[in-house]
Order: structure tokens, then C-alpha cells, then sequence
């Protein structure tokens, strides 16, 4: 389940990794393709403060989307647990396991992963 | 051969009291009008909205019928914000290989409809639902973080990065067919309300509907608008966390490559390109190599790319941030306004002695991107 | 009380509980796929139906080949779900156990326990004594019928019995599992070094360790409700895990959880030299406890779903 657990496919014959797991490597088209699991820390490449939030959000508005780098891959991913005014580029996060979605009163919760900034222990 | 005979648009609005059959048949008949013609072999719709919202499937058939052309062939196009172009290229060969002779393409859709969250929502649909609109988040996230990225990179302020829109409204001022027309300041683009910082209100399209259409004949007229000598295209990566490089729009680098191959001489006057955001505007015109990668938007704060100005005029409609972006539609407006430019009959800001022309469509921020050229025909 | 900790908007028991056991696993070194069972012990379950158990086991990697079970009891579930495990693994029916103590509280609004209902979550890789940090000596269970709270199916908000919950619930359950407990082992108070009690305000654990004979003292550094509000399934067993932070090898630990219901468990455990080296994999529960943004009520409000929204 490679929302539960950033499960990205290597591909075999280019050596390149990408996230969301897709058919065939999205860079030499191969189809030999094996499991990895990412890190779970990596680094904000650029970020946005998206205020056009979706009505059922609204209580998270406004949402920060950001360009994450894990080093072998990238992805695109909320960024929580921070004021969106204190997030830069370049910070540290690392992946939480959050709520997506939740279909109305009565139907399923879509868990995945988010990131929050890494903070100094 | 394809040549556009006729083009007929509906100004871009909130037109409350219109549906989108209404609309498409509006726009065609001035379409039809204008070519001067009755019959037709095909209708091409195109269209992306209209599925989530009336609702409706079979788009085409249901607008062909209501317009009275029993019998016609149709078809419906759907590639998210390219389906404009996508359907043009999908007319021109019908003609191209003889299956018709003559073409309605007709784009429309509706913005206005419904609640904002919820065309906020169905508008998520033209990014990738398994990555980027995988999270709930809205529109303009995925630009909003390139237009940073951007600034970071090339170091460029975002002040520099208001000229854009600035520009877009002060051509809409004089195009009967724009949504916005009031003039604006770079410091007003900043002033705004936030959208998906560092975007605001007045980098982002308006939501609006319209319909545009343009009718493709397979025969040489006389008074033929202009001809479509090519239209190309690619696919990209389903996002920008894919690619190496994410400031290129690289399935547009791809399609105009390809277009470049085909055709043999080429006369860039006019270009009307895809400008939903600020940024997405920038990168094209980086793209299409008519600025050097993080200059580009500086030259139009030099004030290239206007009437007068260093390079092509590019949308003097006012582009898609204020001549309006009826998503589906938007591509054939862009082609119905590059032919009206090359058959000197542009309504707004005309671009004097204009000899060919580009229309150039992207989805999301380079799922797809298509790019017609068109030249002027005697 | 000083401050209680509240989930936010995106986060509920089964996300809390994840996190908490991606800390549990990550300090144990096992390999997720040796987990034979999981079980997630809580009162605010997101489904009524479904477990949050599996989604557990999906997203730590120990599915499909798996036991997994959602228990309750109220605040005691997660505990019971601690006793089956030792059963589990001392039998070798199981290599290693995973068990969950997650909740997000609620009360109803103006209620007195609305004052420390609040959200958190523990987790424990239950396994063989070979490299574990700390080992069970013996444990004991005390229940009987006793509706001190309860929560219809249905109804949004628990009630309680005020009063009743006191003497004839949490004292004398606790009472009663700790007492048959030290005397199965031979032990008493002062050959503890620690007492964690179920804290369901910062007064209960210390007036049941004084009927007990335990000194303050030894109650201090697993009391951790004044801080964060009670937890419920995570009470006790956060409170463990923060000894477990401090703790040295060869102290003696007491921890008894408390369940409405009514029922207790008592557990002696021996602190190994395995715990001075795995402590640092994973944050302290003081990391938590200081790593927090402060919040209105209206703010609360909003989160918790007190105020009534209609989707559109």
C-alpha cells in the first residue's frame, strides 16, 4: 500500500526511482520495475499557501503544498503541524501518517502520508 | 489542407441565463454566419466541466442535435485545459484525410455554475488524482510553488513577475470578447488577495464561461481566415515532482519541436498562449524559446511581447488571465483570435500586417501541451 | 491541569496510534513482518465498524499474514490487549505483539471531564525477554460489573456516575489488581521505584498510591496528565513510556491501568540494560509534551467537532 508507507517502484533497467508508483518507469518507459521503500525525512524544495480550500477543509484552511525531496525521489505533499507563515525553502520535514479525506458522515477515511518540519530534539 | 472559414465567439462572462447548449449554439451560428455557410459534415465539441456538471455524457451528440443538425456526425474531445486545441487538431484531420470537408468545432464550458469550492474542486481534476490532487488542497497550489521556485532560482522579485497580468489586462481593455476589462497595476497584482502564494487573485484566470468556434474546411477559399498549417503536440509527466528540472515545461518544448520539424518556414507574429497563471505564461514563453530560461519575465516588464515592443505580440486578447479561460473553450478561442489576427479582422488590439501566428494550450503545468500554426492565406 | 493536548483537524486515534508504534517499532529493531499480532485498544475509534487494527498493520508492513483486533474497555482496552500478548509470545504463538493505546477524548461540552478529556497514543512491541528493554515479572486482572461510565451506541458524548467513579470504580479495581499482584510476587511498595497509575485527573494516582503505600515520589515521573489531559487508552501507558525514558537498568516498575466498566490490570516489570541503548531511536514522550502550538477554545471548538457544520 504505497500511500501507508511511501512505497515507490525502482525502475531496473535506468536505476531511477519515482513516487507515486506508476506502470512503467516514467523516464525509459522499462517496465522492470521493483519495490523501495523512501526515507522518511528529506527537504522542501519550494512550497505554496493554497486558500482556495475545499469546503469540508476549510477548517485546515489555509493548506500548504509543497515540492518534497527524499533524495532518491520527489514528491508533491500537505505540509502540517507548522504555521504556514514560518515554513521556508529548504526546511527539513519528515512523513506523517494523516487523514486525506473523509467521505461525508458516512463513508470511508482516506488515510496518506503527510510531512511537518523536523524539530530539534 | 485546413483552412478556417469562419469563427464565432461569445464574450466571456457569467452568463447565469445561458447553458452550455445555448452558449455552443451561440457561438457557432456567428461561426456559421461567418463563413457563410449552412451545412457542415462533423461537429468537434470540446469540452472538460460539462461531464462533472450539467451532468453529461455524449456532450457532442446532445449539442449537435440541439442545434438542429440532424443526422451530423459528432464527437466530443476531452484533454483538460488543451481540449481547445486537442479538437482543432482533431478537425484538421478529418480534412487532412479526406473523412470531411467541412468542420464546426465548437469549444464551451461554464465556471460560474456552481459554488466556487466546487469548481475548485472539479478543477483539481486536471492534475494527476494519484499524486498531485491526491490531497485536497484547491487551485493554484502546484503553480504557486513554481512561481516560488522561479523566483528562487533566477532570482527574480515578484514585483517583476505583476508586469504579466498588467499587461494581459491592459490588452483585454480593447477586446469586445474579454471577461476583464479594466486596466491594472503591477502593485495592484500584489495588493490582491491570496490565491496560492506567492499567486494572487490577479495572477490567476477568472472564472467565467464562453464558447468559441471556428469552422475547418478542407478546400482552398478565397476568403479563407487563415490556414492551419500544423498542430502537434506531447504528454508529459503526470507531475512536476517527476521531473528533473520542473521550471521546464517540457511537453511544450516537445510539441513545438515537433512543429518546428513540419513546417518549413515559419512567421511568429502573434502567439496566444496559455497563460491560467502568471507563471504558467512566464514558462511558455521560456519554453518556446522566446526568452532565455528566467529572463522571460523581465523582458515583459521591458516591455517585450507588447504592440511595439521586442518580439511577437503575444495575447493581445488579453490572454487567459483577462480575456478569461472557459476551460474547454479556451483553445479555440486562442485559434478563432491568431485567424481573425491574420485576416486583419481582430476586434481588440490588432497586430498590423501579421503574417502567421501560434495558439498554444497546456494542461495543469505540462501534462499535455499542444501548439497549432497558422498562417495567413493571399 | 495545566494544559491538555488536542488532535488536529487531520488526525485521529488510528493516525496517533500509528505514529506512536512507528516509535515502538523503530526502538525494538524488529522486522514489521515478524509482528504476529496487533491490537489497537481505544474508546474513539473512527469506525464503529472496521477495525483501525489492520490499517495499523497495512501501513507498518505486517500485513497480510497477521492477527489484528480493535478491543474495548474503555480506558483499560490497549492494557488487556498487553495481557494477551504475554500469553501470545510466551507461548510462541507469536514472535512479537503489537499493541496500541490511542484516543482522541471527548466530553460533552460543559461537562466536568471536558476539562481533561484530551488526544494521545502509546504503543509497545511486546516480545521475548532477549533484548527487550524491560520484562514482565507477573501481571494480574481485577473485573466486575460496575457502570461507573458508559456510552450508549449512538450517543455523541459518554456519561458518568460523578462520585461513583471514585471509591467503588477506580480505587477499588486498582486496589484490587495491584494488591493480588504484589501478593502473587512477594512484593511491596517499597520494592518499586516507579508507580504508574491510570491518571484520569492529577489527584486520583496519588490518593490510590497512598492507599497502596507508595510515596509520591515514586508517582512523579509517570504523571503525566496534569501536562497533556488524560489520554485514556494512552494514560497509563504513556506515563510508561515516559519512565521508560528515565528509567535505569535494574528498577522496578508498577503500572495500572484502569478501564470503566469496571476493571484494572497490574504489571511489575524489571528494566533491562537494553533500555539505556534503544531509548535515543525515537522521540522522548517530553519531546511531545514540549513540541506544541497553543490553541483557543473556539479554535478547539472547530477541531473537535463541536460546532455543528453542514456539509455543503
Amino acid at each position: 500500500m504505497h500511500r501507508y508507507r511511501l512505497i515507490a517502484y525502482k525502475c531496473k533497467s535506468c536505476g531511477r526511482a519515482h513516487y507515486p508508483p506508476a506502470n512503467a518507469c516514467p523516464y525509459c518507459g522499462s517496465r522492470d520495475l521493483g519495490e523501495i521503500e523512501l526515507p522518511r525525512v528529506g527537504r522542501i524544495l519550494s512550497y505554496s499557501i493554497v486558500y482556495t480550500t475545499p469546503f469540508e477543509d476549510k477548517d485546515r484552511s489555509p493548506v500548504v503544498i509543497g515540492l518534497v525531496d527524499l533524495g532518491v525521489a520527489r514528491l508533491i505533499a500537505e505540509i502540517v503541524d507548522v504555521k504556514p507563515e514560518d515554513v521556508r525553502i529548504d526546511d527539513r520535514v519528515e512523513a506523517v501518517f494523516r487523514r486525506i479525506s473523509v467521505d461525508g458522515d458516512t463513508g470511508l477515511i482516506v488515510y496518506g502520508i503527510k510531512f511537518r518540519p523536523v524539530r530539534t530534539r | 489542407m485546413a483552412y478556417i472559414t469562419g469563427v464565432g465567439l461569445v464574450n466571456v462572462d457569467r452568463h447565469y441565463g445561458k447553458s452550455v447548449r445555448k452558449l455552443a449554439f451561440e457561438a457557432s451560428t456567428a461561426a456559421l454566419d461567418s463563413s457563410m455557410v449552412e451545412s457542415i459534415d462533423f461537429i468537434v465539441v470540446a469540452s472538460s466541466l460539462s461531464y462533472l456538471q450539467e451532468p453529461q455524457l455524449d456532450l457532442a451528440s446532445y449539442i449537435a442535435s440541439s442545434m438542429g443538425f440532424r443526422g451530423v456526425r459528432s464527437i466530443a474531445v476531452e484533454s483538460g485545459e488543451a481540449s481547445g486545441l486537442a479538437a482543432v487538431m482533431t478537425a484538421k484531420s478529418l480534412v487532412d484525410s479526406g473523412l470531411a470537408s467541412r468542420v464546426l468545432v465548437v469549444g464551451v464550458d461554464k465556471l460560474s455554475d456552481n459554488p466556487s469550492w466546487r469548481v475548485y474542486r472539479d478543477l483539481s481534476m486536471l492534475y494527476d488524482s494519484e499524486s498531485d490532487a491526491f490531497y485536497t488542497i484547491g487551485l493554484g497550489g502546484v503553480a504557486g510553488l513554481l512561481m516560488r521556485l522561479y523566483m528562487e532560482v533566477y532570482k527574480v522579485d515578484r514585483h517583476t513577475l505583476a508586469y504579466w497580468p498588467a499587461l494581459m489586462h491592459s490588452n483585454a481593455k480593447a477586446n469586445p470578447y474579454a471577461m476583464l476589462r479594466f486596466a491594472i497595476t503591477p502593485e495592484k497584482v500584489l495588493e490582491a488577495p491570496p490565491v496560492a502564494e506567492p499567486l494572487t487573485l490577479l495572477d490567476t484566470f477568472p472564472l467565467g464561461d464562453g464558447a468559441a468556434a471556428i469552422v475547418v474546411e478542407g478546400k482552398a477559399r478565397g476568403d479563407a481566415m487563415a490556414e492551419i498549417v500544423a498542430v502537434e503536440s506531447s504528454t508529459g509527466y503526470q507531475s512536476v515532482a517527476l521531473s528533473d528540472d520542473p521550471l521546464r515545461i517540457e511537453s511544450l518544448e516537445v510539441a513545438y519541436g515537433r512543429l518546428v520539424e513540419r513546417v518549413d518556414a515559419m512567421d511568429v507574429d502573434v502567439v496566444e498562449l496559455h497563460d491560467s497563471f502568471t507563471i504558467t505564461g512566464i514558462l511558455e514563453l521560456e519554453a518556446l524559446r522566446l526568452a532565455e530560461r528566467g529572463k522571460a519575465a523581465e523582458a515583459v516588464a521591458h516591455g517585450n511581447f507588447s504592440i511595439g515592443g521586442e518580439g511577437p505580440v503575444v495575447n493581445p486578447s488579453g490572454g487567459l488571465k483577462a480575456r478569461g479561460h472557459p476551460i474547454g473553450a479556451t483553445g479555440v478561442y486562442q485559434v478563432a483570435e491568431v485567424a481573425l489576427q491574420l485576416a486583419g479582422e481582430f476586434p481588440g488590439l490588432k497586430v498590423e500586417g501579421a503574417r502567421g501566428g501560434l495558439a498554444v494550450s497546456v494542461n495543469a503545468m505540462g501534462s499535455s501541451s499542444y501548439v497549432a500554426y497558422l498562417k495567413a492565406v493571399g | 491541569m495545566i494544559e491538555k493536548a488536542v488532535a488536529g483537524p487531520d488526525e485521529d486515534s488510528t493516525t496517533m496510534g500509528l505514529e506512536a508504534s512507528l516509535n515502538a517499532i523503530r526502538r525494538s529493531g524488529v522486522n514489521p513482518a515478524d509482528i504476529g499480532a496487533v491490537f489497537f485498544g481505544t474508546e474513539s475509534k473512527p469506525y464503529s465498524v472496521k477495525p483501525s487494527a489492520t490499517v495499523i498493520a497495512e501501513a507498518i508492513g505486517a500485513t497480510p499474514l497477521t492477527m489484528a483486533s480493535d478491543l474495548e474497555f474503555a480506558c483499560r482496552a490497549a492494557s488487556e490487549g498487553i495481557r494477551a500478548s504475554i500469553g501470545l509470545v510466551a507461548s510462541y504463538m507469536v514472535k512479537y505483539a503489537l499493541v496500541i493505546g490511542s484516543d482522541t477524548a471527548q466530553a460533552n461540552p460543559g461537562d466536568v471531564l471536558e476539562f481533561t478529556a484530551s488526544s494521545g497514543a502509546a504503543a509497545f512491541v511486546i516480545g521475548p525477554s532477549k533484548g527487550s528493554v524491560a520484562v514482565f515479572e507477573g501481571s494480574s486482572t481485577y473485573v466486575t460489573d460496575t457502570p461507573d461510565f458508559w456510552r450508549r451506541e449512538g450517543s455523541r458524548y459518554p456519561r458518568h456516575g460523578e462520585g461513583f467513579t471514585g471509591e467503588p470504580a477506580y480505587f477499588s479495581h486498582i486496589v484490587g489488581a495491584v494488591r493480588d499482584l504484589m501478593e502473587k510476587l512477594g512484593l511491596k511498595p517499597s520494592d518499586f521505584n516507579y508507580a504508574i497509575f491510570h491518571q484520569p485527573n492529577g489527584k486520583f494516582p496519588l490518593k490510590v498510591g497512598e492507599i497502596l503505600g507508595f510515596k509520591s515520589d515514586q508517582l512523579k515521573l509517570g504523571l503525566v496528565t496534569p501536562l497533556i489531559g488524560n489520554t485514556y487508552n494512552g494514560s497509563a501507558l504513556i506515563g510508561l513510556a515516559r519512565v521508560l525514558d528515565y528509567a535505569k537498568p535494574g528498577e522496578r516498575i508498577l503500572v495500572a491501568p484502569f478501564g470503566s466498566g469496571a476493571g484494572s490490570d497490574a504489571y511489575s516489570l524489571t528494566v533491562t540494560d537494553a533500555v539505556e541503548e534503544k531509548r535515543g531511536k525515537a522521540p522522548l514522550v517530553d519531546h511531545y509534551i514540549n513540541d506544541k502550538i497553543v490553541i483557543s477554545y473556539s479554535i478547539y471548538a472547530r477541531y473537535r467537532g463541536l460546532i455543528h457544520v453542514v456539509k455543503e
